[in-house]
């Protein structure tokens, strides 16, 4: 399974000898949540360092369409709405506040993210949790265990905040 | 006005803390250099987090294993030499934290999973970074991982910092 990436919509984020921080989202809520926590905490105090952000969304193989687009025969591929709706809602969150790019990976998502996390040469991947518990993990599988063992970078995993905590 | 600073007298200048655990291997050194690298480089502004860094020390009665005729003689002396080592990594670690005015250091005896997770409770953290082995599934599965388990059962955001692997 070979991970492509495409690069959607998004001006290109200052690369300046900073920090540069991959943040992989996927069209649900704990992800973005885990977004906006990474940009308060993390990246805003730290945007006159010249940190450069990517947000990489990942979108499951056998969703996609490929239509040959060019007449030499280029293909693009078609993102269904859903990741292309995720993406854009990280955008905004993002755009406030710093400027970065963005990018779809496709196939299996912890491969597809670990590959590009070591394409990028990224400094530090920041994922959320859904927070299965052990057996769901087993059996499911668990995108954020899987990296945190295998990427070549440093791993935050950003809890979902629970409301009786505080 | 009296509730930012009652507020601020109880968080302790409102900043959030951030607990690092160590232990003797060069993973978790690395670890730390790294955090503080990348936290708490800030020249002369005062960084947003409070650092808490965290020893768990085994206690000599787990560290022994099997309990045999004499173990009750070594006892002592296991004892000793485990406080020696987890000076040793203290010490190395304040010499790696002289850039942090106000870091904490701790040494707690027990479970380093255990230690580190309620290291998190106490000082109320919002961020848990460890080392990790590197070690492959089995080991994992036999040894125990203590950076699988935080990750699992920590509070907060835990970041798991890995000495970069060369790929052939």
């Amino acid at each position: 399974m070979e991970g492509k990436s495409a690069t959607a919509s998004g001006e290109a984020g200052a690369v300046v000898a900073g920090m540069k921080v991959v943040v992989a989202v996927d069209a649900s809520e704990e992800s973005l949540n885990a977004l906006t926590w990474a940009l308060d905490s993390v990246i805003a105090p730290r945007s006159g360092a010249g940190v450069s952000v990517v947000v990489v969304h990942a979108q499951p193989g056998p969703d996609h369409f490929v239509y040959p687009v060019a007449a030499h025969g280029i293909a693009i591929t078609y993102s269904p709405t859903s990741a292309i709706e995720s993406m854009r809602k990280a955008q905004e969150e993002i755009s406030r506040k710093v400027s970065a790019t963005g990018a779809i990976v496709e196939g299996d998502a912890k491969e597809a993210i670990c590959q590009a996390v070591e394409e990028m040469h990224a400094d530090l991947l920041i994922l959320g949790s859904r927070g299965l518990g052990k057996i769901k993990r087993a059996f499911l599988g668990s995108v954020s265990d899987y990296l945190v063992h295998h990427a070549c970078c440093p791993v935050l995993v950003v809890k979902p905040t629970k409301a009786h905590d505080k | 006005m009296a509730e930012e600073s009652s507020a601020a007298a109880a968080a302790g200048e409102g900043r959030m803390t951030m607990v690092v655990g160590v232990d003797e291997s060069e993973h978790s050194y690395y670890a730390l250099q790294w955090t503080l690298r990348h936290f708490f480089a800030g020249g002369g502004g005062q960084p947003q987090y409070r650092l808490a860094v965290v020893n768990a020390k085994p206690t000599a009665a787990s560290a022994v294993g099997l309990a045999g005729p004499g173990a009750a003689d070594v006892l002592p002396f296991v004892e000793a030499d485990l406080k020696k080592s987890s000076m040793r990594v203290i010490d190395k670690a304040k010499e790696l934290c002289a850039q942090v005015s106000d870091a904490l250091f701790e040494v707690i005896e027990g479970d380093a999973r255990n230690v580190l997770c309620e290291a998190v409770e106490r000082h109320q953290a919002e961020m848990l970074v460890v080392g990790s082995h590197g070690y492959g599934a089995i080991k994992r599965a036999v040894l125990g991982s203590v950076s699988d388990y935080c990750s699992h059962h920590a509070h907060c955001t835990v970041m798991i910092v890995k000495k970069p692997k060369h790929k052939h």
